[in-house]
Formats: structure tokens, C-alpha cells, sequence
């Protein structure tokens, strides 16, 4: 059942409330360092997707964000490794699927578009050429389908001239272009959950625009579920329906987007809101004092504790827990900001 | 008389192995007074760097007039011509590779002070003044850059511009590639040198929101031509070129109330500055277009003191498009937000 | 098309390329001490016939003028005789430059056999026990002198095992070589249906293909491992892990775009093996060009020498020409 063919994604959400598509819990990813001890790469994630939902994960460089996109994957960059937790997908502990069904996995029920459009195709092998490989990877798609598929697949990113397109090669397409294609590619097999990695980050204002938007129509009008990794908290603001801010390798704060935007919890959700803040008084409340540079996390206490403007004693020692503020809105904080 | 004056610039280079030409700027005027700034907004294969890059004298325009000071540039006369020198700076978009990861800190910061004849003293005493003015603690600077994150080799490189104390410094996407709480500092930064400096800055970007917060006047660019220009706060809530319109709501501000709505919405990509359209650039895009847009270039008509737009059908898009401050309006909600939890005595 | 206007351009080059080359070579062959015409008339000459055949030889007038009368023969198809063999330098190489081509084709083509399979293998999982053998191998075949290595095989193969012929030559004496066409014997007998030339030429070249095919999968080896490995950690590579592409679809995706720089470095081995194959032909008495050239520097014998540069010189220019052709067909940015 898990592991055939599902050309018709979204046909098993019927499931019932509470089973998410995707979840995550506890997981934790450390990179083998020399020396001191350090804070893993993640820390102790929970988080979750339901069906047809389409989330925002935000964090700067260096948050985590990108790990923990890979390691839905099961696929965390060398020479880092899942150390703890467990990553759950239709129920399925990933964890414990061997390379083969890992791989009828990807690309199936589970696809990824990350940035650098134009990187990510293999420069040798034309657009319908790499639509096709996927396909002959996860269908049951001979010559012919496949080359329908494929251009009807350009159709729906929207390329003009798909017939044509479809034999160009990489270094031909404009970067936009080739987002669309690496779109076309995720798209391919109707996956169940499609992983965004700062994919729009390299585009063009109006092209990221369009970029956008027919991701999110794509996504939604196949009941797909989508995960918006970026450091760009607007994209969050204007599509996606649930946000989670991460910092240093943990969730600080996850909620609903209105509840999110109206009422941040986490000082650090405030301080990278307060980034786009015109008041000037405001944003250097909530930046502090960085001009000695960034302080590195911690080891113990709130990994926060160093950079955040209402630190106390107990956030230095003691890491808070997760608490929850609002229906499935939750932020880690001692002292949250309260309205 | 204004500081800079650029009259009808044009730049043109040729394509390698063939007789065509890249089209990269089309005829851009405009000026910078004393102690302003004024934007340069723009995708890219807009233009706005090489337009950076002309003024500095870095390459010869094919065609136009750059008047600094009085002082027409190009030929001879560049930054590094001995009546310029020091008085116009860049500052680059990638400081990591602006930077020479040879050098200290300090000696970075004081490379453009070295042709300039001062004695070891004068040039130590200005570079403690730049690194102290943008925020670099003395006992950093004897570090490498690579020792230092992003936004501070940033606030190195804006000391760097400053410390040969410029009239013009011309910032190439100064932000764009760092994180947004290091951004936002270099935003506030630019925006407290200029106050403490009176120096006048060309901000060449396509962050919205940052020319929102640091530039006086704005002008806008599609494939090398100002398609509209004028003063920010009116450009940004009444814009009358279609091209600024598809930029603005393309702006996604963190709030999921305020977005710029619009039925004019820009199809496809910017076409090759190769082949340029004949008439105005945006025709192939461009929802309004009609006949006489794909036919003849629009000329520049001023629709209020001190904006100017190249478009037949400025009246229906100003007509379309609402006047409304979404920045603003942002402001406003994010100064509610953000206040919740601050001492009163610190709003 | 850009193509055929591409190799019309680079032929355009070829002839200065090629004076280039023979001026360069005949300047250095003439600084090495010697006199010709004292090694031709041996230690009874005297002084006047020694004059009288330096005179014939042209070796009375400027270095430059001789250079111009050599270009000049050139030009007409005579590359002169060489003393030695008291033979036109044509005829021999015609017999020798194929020796040498037959020998160094099928060593690559073996060395190609060994050397991608086992780079890929090793490029593909980076601690197995593949990975090992392949780091093994580019030590070894880097460090092992390759006459040295020839030497083994012979007293292993001839000497010990008796399975090999004698390393005397391209063919026994008893065999009747088949007509030369293109110098080649393998292709030759083929042609002449001499089946008999055909199995014993094919048993001479068993040993020396080994020994140059074994060396130089080294490098191959080391150069496809090294760029397959990068291809398959670029950004494409990755991407293709997360769409779920089968492992050998990866890989070779990551082989194809690696291809670039093998074809580089086969084109390089190539020309070098042309005159660096000398000491395994001079092991095997294979009777090859690069041995003929030796010989000539080594007894002041300049007309060989100059042939034998032209005449490699000729095959590198081609061989570059393929090489690009093969890009332009790969590398469909170059196109």
C-alpha cells in the first residue's frame, strides 16, 4: 500500500483529524565537532504538516532551516546525522526505511525545489529529458506518455511554448524559467508534500511574484502540502497558512499565520519582524546591542538568551519548554510577550 | 547646483564573437544634490550597476554626460583622477569579496586614504573615526575578515567608503545579501551616517522596503531606461508607470493584512537587452498595452512637480491604481505590534 | 554552421603551428654536440672527405639557411634519409609511426577499460572496499617505472610461464607479414585474410599493451574518481537524490559530465605516450618511432629526428581537433 504507485495524490485525505502528514518529533541532528561540546544542528524539533496545509519555516543563515528541509528527506548534508527523533510521514517512521524506499520515496510523495534553479539541472540533459527521468523513475510511464506528461507538465508551470522548450537545455533558460522547470520536476509525480528551500531567493521581485503564486495555486489545487523554507518572513506572511520561526536549531515559535503576525510571542520572532520596522526606537529595543557581533548560542539555557532583550537569570541555565499560547499557537519562552 | 548631474547616459557593449550589442543603459538623466539620496530601483538587466559603475568612471560611457562638481567624468577622469579621489566611494553588495582576506581590518579601512597624501598619524586618527562612527569596536580591527560575520564586514566596508570622507557614495545592493537583523543595521547605520555626514548616496537596489526607509527620491528602472522617477513617499503610493506598480505588489511586507492589491498584474520576464523591444520596453508585458505603446517609445511626460513618467497610459493607471500608503499602513501596524512588551518610556 | 567555420579556422593555424614546432625542434636538435658527417665516415675520415660531405650535407652554411632548405624539402614530401638505416625518413616512419600508433591505441583503450569503471566505482561509495583498490591502484601505477614493470611481465610471462612470445618484435620471423596498407598489423592481416599474422601479432602485443595499458589507467583513474566525485556532489547530483533517481542514473548522469576532463587528460597521455613509450618499446625491440628518434639524437642523426617531431606534431594537432569535437558533442554549452 505505502509503497505503490499514488498517482492521485490527496484521494487518502479523508484521513482523519489529527493525523498529519508529516511529523516530526524530537528530532535532533549533530555535526561531529572537535573540541567543546556545541549545540547539535538541531535540537529536539517537533513539528508537523497536515494534508493540503502550506507552511512557513523562517530562520536566518545558519538557523538550521536547511537541515531540517533535509532531513524530512532523511538526507542531511555530510557529514552531519540524525542523532535522535523520529520523522513520521503518513505514519511511516522514515528512520527506519532502507536507501530503496527511501528513494520511491523522493521525488514521489515527497519533493524538493531549492534555490540556484539553474544549478540544480544537470547541464547536459535537456528539461524533458530530466522531467523524464523522474518520471521513468516513479511511473509506470513509457516513451511516449512520458513526453506527454512532460509537456503537460511545462503547461501547468506555465512556459510558454512547452514544445519547444522541452528539448532547450538548462544554460538556454532565464533563471525564472528554470524555477518553473525544477517546479515541473517536483511536480512530476503529484507528491503529497513539496519542501521549498529559499527556492524564490535568487529570483527577480516580480518574477519571485509569479513564482510564487503558482506554486501556491499548483500546490493547493492538487491538495499537496507545501513547506516554505526562507529567511524572507514576508513570503510567510502572504503564503502560507501556518508560520514557524527557528533559531540555533529550534522552533522558537509556530502558530497559525494571523495569530502569528498579530501576536508574536517570541522575542526573537519580534526581532526578526522588527527588521522591516521604519521606527527606529523600536527596532533597537528589540535588536539590542550587536554591534560586538552575533553572540553564539549557548550550550545550556535558551538559545536565545544571548542576543534577547528581556533575558533573565533562568533563561542562562534553563532551556524553556514548549508551551502553547493560542489554539496551535506555541512559542519556548520564559518570558513571552504578552499583549 | 546639484552635486551630480547625469545627462543622457548611454552604455552599450559588444557581444562576444558576434556584431550585436548588449543595450545596457538607454538614455538615463537624473541628479543627486548634497546630502540626498536618491535610489536606483530596478531588476536585474536593469542597468542600475553599470549606471554605478559609469560614475565612478570604472568604464567610459558610449554615450551621455557625468558632471561631478562641476567636473565632467570619463576619458581621463575617474575616482582615481587626483581631483575625485575620495570624493565618491562604493560600497559593495558582496562584502566578503570586496574585502581582501589578506588584510587586517584597519588596513582595509584605510586603503583609500593611501593616495591621498596624509601622514601615518592623520591616516590612523581617520580610521579610528570611521570604524568608531559605523560601529566597529577598536580591538576588532586588527582581525581578518574572515573572522568577523556578514553584517560586520559590511560596516567594514561602509567604513572604508567613509573614511576619505566622500561627497557621493554609491551603495550596490549594500543589503541584499545578508540576513535580515543584519540588514536592518545597515540600514539604520546608512541612515545615521548620512544625518551625521551630510554625504549624498546613490542607492542602487531592489529592496523596496530599504529604499522605502533610505532614499529621498527614487527612480525606476526597466532594461537601462527610467521609466518613472520622483520623490519615494509619492512614488510608493501613487506610482504611474505599470513597471512600478508590478514592483511594488510584488513587495511582500510581514504582514498579512497590508499587500498592495492590483489587477495590473506584469506577465513573463524581462526580454534580452540584446534584442530590445521597439517601442516602450514593458509592451510585451505589460496588461494596458495597446497599439501606439508597441509602435512609438512613450516620452517622458511630468505628472507633478518632480515626477516624471514615461507611459501613454499614466491617467489609467493612476486612475487603477488607489492612492494608498502601504508602507504606511505597515509602519503603523508593525510601530502596534512591535510596542507590545516595551518599557513606555523606550516607544 | 559554426562548427565546420570552427575546425576551417583552427586548420588556418596548423601551418605556423607546425613551422613553429620544427624550428624550435631543429635549434635544439643542433645545439646537442656531434658532428654527422664524423659519425658517418667513422674514426679513419679524413679532413677532406669530411669537408666534401659536410658541404653535401649542407652543414657548411648558417643554421637558418639550413632550416630553410629543410622547410623546403618538406614542403616537396622529403624529409630527407637518415644515415643509420641509409633509408628516406618516410619509408621508416611509415613502418614505425603505425608501430607506435597500433601499440599506444590499444594500451589507452586498455587503460580506459581499467581506469573509468574502477574511478567510478571508487567515486561512488568513498570508504568501500572499491575505494581502496582504486587508491591502491593510482599509488601504484603512479610510483612503478613502466620498463621496470615490462621486465616483471616478460619474466613471468616468457621466461617463467613460457605463454608469451619472445619480446623480440611485433611478429616471429617465421610468420610472412601480411602487405602493409596502413601499417597496422592487426588491421593489415584482417585485410589480407592472414589469419596466422593475425593470432601472432595479437599475442606480441599482449605484453607491452599490458604494461603502458596498466601504467596509465593511473592517471585515468585518478582524474575520472576526482571529477565524478565533484559532479556527484554538485548541486544537479543532489537535486537528482532528492527527485529519488535510481543511484545508477546519478551516477551516470555525474560520469557524463565528468567526461570532459577524461577526454582532456586521454588526449594528453596520448601525444605523451607518442614519444614516451620509448623505454617498454625499446623492452620489447618493438622497432617503434619513438625508439627510431632516440636513436637519432643519440647519433647526431637529424633527419629522423625532425620527422619523427613533424609527424607527432601532426597527430597532437589532430588529436586536439577531436578532442574539441568531442566537447562540442558532449558539452552542449560549448555548441
Amino acid at each position: 500500500m505505502s509503497g505503490s504507485p499514488n498517482m492521485s495524490a490527496g484521494t487518502e485525505g479523508s484521513a482523519a483529524k489529527g493525523d498529519p502528514l508529516l511529523q516530526i518529533i524530537g528530532l535532533t541532528v549533530e555535526f561531529p565537532q572537535f573540541g567543546a561540546a556545541s549545540r547539535p544542528a538541531l535540537n529536539n524539533v517537533d513539528f508537523s504538516i497536515a494534508r493540503g496545509e502550506v507552511v512557513g519555516l523562517v530562520g536566518e543563515s545558519g538557523s538550521g532551516k536547511t537541515t531540517l528541509a533535509r532531513s524530512i528527506m532523511q538526507l542531511v548534508p555530510e557529514p552531519g546525522y540524525i542523532s535522535g527523533g523520529r520523522v513520521l510521514f503518513e505514519g511511516r517512521d522514515l528512520g527506519t526505511l532502507g536507501p530503496s524506499e527511501l528513494r520511491q520515496l523522493r521525488g514521489r510523495e515527497i519533493s524538493m525545489i531549492i534555490s540556484n534553479p539553474r544549478g540544480e539541472l544537470d547541464p547536459l540533459q535537456t528539461v524533458g529529458n530530466q522531467i523524464g527521468n523522474v518520471l521513468r523513475a516513479h511511473t509506470p510511464l513509457d516513451g511516449a506518455g512520458i513526453r506527454a506528461r512532460a509537456l503537460e507538465l511545462l503547461r501547468q508551470v506555465s512556459i510558454p511554448a512547452p514544445e519547444r522548450r522541452i528539448n532547450a537545455y538548462p544554460h538556454e533558460l532565464s533563471g525564472g524559467m528554470a524555477q518553473r522547470v525544477v517546479m515541473a520536476i517536483a511536480l512530476a509525480c503529484s507528491p503529497k508534500l513539496v519542501v521549498s528551500d529559499d527556492a524564490t531567493s535568487g529570483l527577480d521581485v516580480t518574477v519571485q511574484a509569479q513564482v510564487l503564486e503558482l506554486m501556491r495555486d499548483l500546490v493547493t489545487g492538487f491538495g499537496t502540502s507545501l513547506l516554505f523554507v526562507t529567511r524572507d518572513i514576508g513570503i510567510t506572511a502572504h503564503y502560507c497558512d501556518r508560520v514557524a520561526v527557528i533559531y540555533a536549531g529550534e522552533i522558537v515559535e509556530e502558530g497559525p499565520r494571523d495569530a502569528f503576525f498579530e501576536n508574536p510571542r517570541h522575542p526573537y520572532s519580534i526581532l526578526l519582524l522588527s527588521a522591516f520596522a521604519q521606527n527606529e526606537r523600536l527596532r533597537r529595543y528589540w535588536l539590542g546591542d550587536t554591534t560586538a557581533g552575533a553572540s553564539r548560542a549557548r550550550e545550556q539555557g535558551c538559545p536565545f538568551a544571548n542576543r534577547c532583550v528581556r533575558v533573565q537569570d533562568r533563561c542562562r541555565v534553563e532551556n524553556p519548554e514548549r508551551r502553547e499560547f493560542g489554539r496551535g499557537h506555541f512559542a519556548k519562552c520564559h518570558y513571552p510577550v504578552e499583549r | 547646483m546639484s552635486l551630480l548631474s547625469v545627462e543622457d547616459l548611454v552604455q552599450t557593449f559588444p557581444v562576444a564573437g558576434s556584431r550585436a550589442l548588449v543595450r545596457a543603459v538607454n538614455g538615463v538623466s537624473f541628479t543627486l544634490a548634497r546630502g540626498e539620496t536618491l535610489a536606483l530601483v530596478g531588476e536585474s538587466g536593469s542597468g542600475k550597476t553599470t549606471i554605478g559603475r559609469c560614475l565612478l568612471g570604472l568604464i567610459t560611457p558610449s554615450g551621455g554626460r557625468i558632471v561631478f562638481n562641476g567636473m565632467e567624468m570619463g576619458g581621463k577622469r575617474s575616482v582615481r583622477s587626483p581631483e575625485i579621489r575620495g570624493k565618491l566611494q562604493l560600497v559593495f553588495q558582496e562584502p566578503s569579496e570586496s574585502l581582501d582576506p589578506r588584510m587586517r581590518l584597519h588596513e582595509i579601512i584605510e586603503e583609500p586614504l593611501r593616495a591621498l597624501g596624509l601622514d601615518r598619524l592623520e591616516r590612523e586618527r581617520l580610521v579610528k573615526e570611521a570604524a568608531r562612527r559605523v560601529g566597529l569596536p577598536e580591538w576588532l580591527l586588527t582581525s581578518y575578515p574572515a573572522e568577523i560575520s556578514m553584517g560586520l564586514q559590511q560596516r567594514v566596508g561602509i567604513a572604508r567608503a567613509i573614511v576619505s570622507k566622500p561627497e557621493i557614495i554609491v551603495l550596490d545592493e549594500p543589503t541584499s545579501a545578508l540576513d535580515p537583523t543584519a540588514r536592518a543595521e545597515i540600514i539604520d547605520l546608512l541612515i545615521r551616517l548620512q544625518r551625521e555626514l551630510g554625504t549624498a548616496y546613490l542607492f542602487i537596489s531592489h529592496d523596496l522596503s530599504a529604499v522605502r526607509q533610505l532614499s529621498h527620491r527614487l527612480a525606476v528602472l526597466y532594461l537601462g531606461m527610467i521609466v518613472e522617477q520622483g520623490e519615494s513617499a509619492a512614488l510608493f503610493s501613487q506610482p504611474g508607470h505599470p513597471y512600478t506598480v508590478g514592483l511594488l505588489s510584488s513587495v511582500l511586507l510581514p504582514n498579512p493584512k497590508i499587500k498592495r492589491l492590483t489587477q495590473l498584474k506584469l506577465a513573463g520576464e524581462i526580454p534580452s537587452p540584446i534584442d530590445l523591444p521597439k517601442a516602450c520596453f514593458l509592451a510585451g508585458r505589460c496588461p494596458l498595452a495597446e497599439e501606439r505603446c508597441r509602435a512609438v517609445m512613450p516620452p517622458v511626460e511630468t505628472v507633478a512637480p518632480g515626477h516624471i513618467v514615461r507611459c501613454y497610459r499614466t491617467d489609467e493607471v493612476m486612475r487603477m491604481e488607489q492612492a494608498v500608503d502601504y508602507f504606511g499602513q505597515f509602519q503603523a501596524e508593525s510601530d502596534r505590534i512591535l510596542g507590545a512588551g516595551v518599557p513606555r518610556d523606550m516607544r | 554552421m559554426h562548427l565546420l567555420a570552427y575546425i576551417g579556422r583552427r586548420l588556418l593555424f596548423v601551418i605556423p603551428q607546425l613551422l613553429g614546432i620544427l624550428f624550435v625542434s631543429f635549434m635544439l636538435v643542433k645545439l646537442i654536440p656531434g658532428d654527422p658527417a664524423v659519425m658517418m665516415l667513422g674514426p679513419f675520415a679524413t679532413e677532406d672527405g669530411l669537408a666534401k660531405l659536410r658541404a653535401e650535407l649542407g652543414l657548411d652554411r648558417s643554421i637558418l639557411e639550413q632550416f630553410g632548405i629543410y622547410v623546403m624539402r618538406v614542403l616537396e614530401g622529403d624529409l630527407g634519409t637518415s644515415w643509420q638505416t641509409t633509408m628516406p625518413v618516410t619509408s621508416d616512419l611509415a613502418q614505425r609511426f603505425p608501430a607506435t600508433l597500433e601499440l599506444v591505441t590499444l594500451s589507452l583503450a586498455l587503460a580506459l577499460l581499467i581506469g573509468i569503471p574502477l574511478g567510478v566505482a571508487g567515486a561512488k561509495n568513498n570508504s568501500g572496499i572499491l575505494r581502496k583498490i582504486a587508491d591502491y591502484y593510482g599509488l601504484m601505477a603512479g610510483s612503478l617505472p613502466d620498463f621496470w614493470f615490462a621486465l616483471v611481465l616478460i619474466f613471468v610471462f616468457y621466461t617463467m610461464l613460457g605463454v608469451a612470445p619472445a619480446p623480440l618484435g611485433r611478429l616471429d620471423f617465421v610468420i610472412i607479414p601480411p602487405d602493409p596498407v596502413t601499417g597496422s598489423l592487426l588491421i593489415d592481416s584482417i585485410i589480407a585474410g592472414n589469419w596466422a599474422a593475425l593470432r601472432n601479432a595479437a599475442g606480441h602485443l599482449v605484453l607491452p599493451v599490458l604494461t603502458l595499458g596498466i601504467i596509465n589507467a593511473g592517471p585515468i583513474l585518478k582524474m575520472t574518481q576526482s571529477t565524478t566525485e565533484r559532479m556527484l556532489q554538485s548541486d544537479f547530483s543532489r537535486y537528482a537524490e532528492m527527485c529519488g533517481l535510481p543511484r545508477h542514473v546519478v551516477v551516470r548522469n555525474a560520469l557524463r559530465n565528468a567526461l570532459p576532463s577524461i577526454v582532456t587528460i586521454v588526449s594528453v597521455l596520448y601525444g605523451f605516450l607518442i614519444g614516451g613509450a620509448v623505454l617498454v618499446e625499446i623492452v620489447f625491440s618493438w622497432g617503434g618511432a619513438g625508439q627510431y628518434a632516440v636513436q637519432g639524437v643519440l647519433n647526431s642523426d637529424l633527419n629522423p629526428v625532425l620527422g619523427f617531431v613533424l609527424y607527432s606534431a601532426i597527430l597532437s594537432l589532430v588529436i586536439y581537433l577531436i578532442v574539441d569535437l568531442l566537447y562540442f558533442i558532449i558539452d552542449p554549452r560549448t555548441r
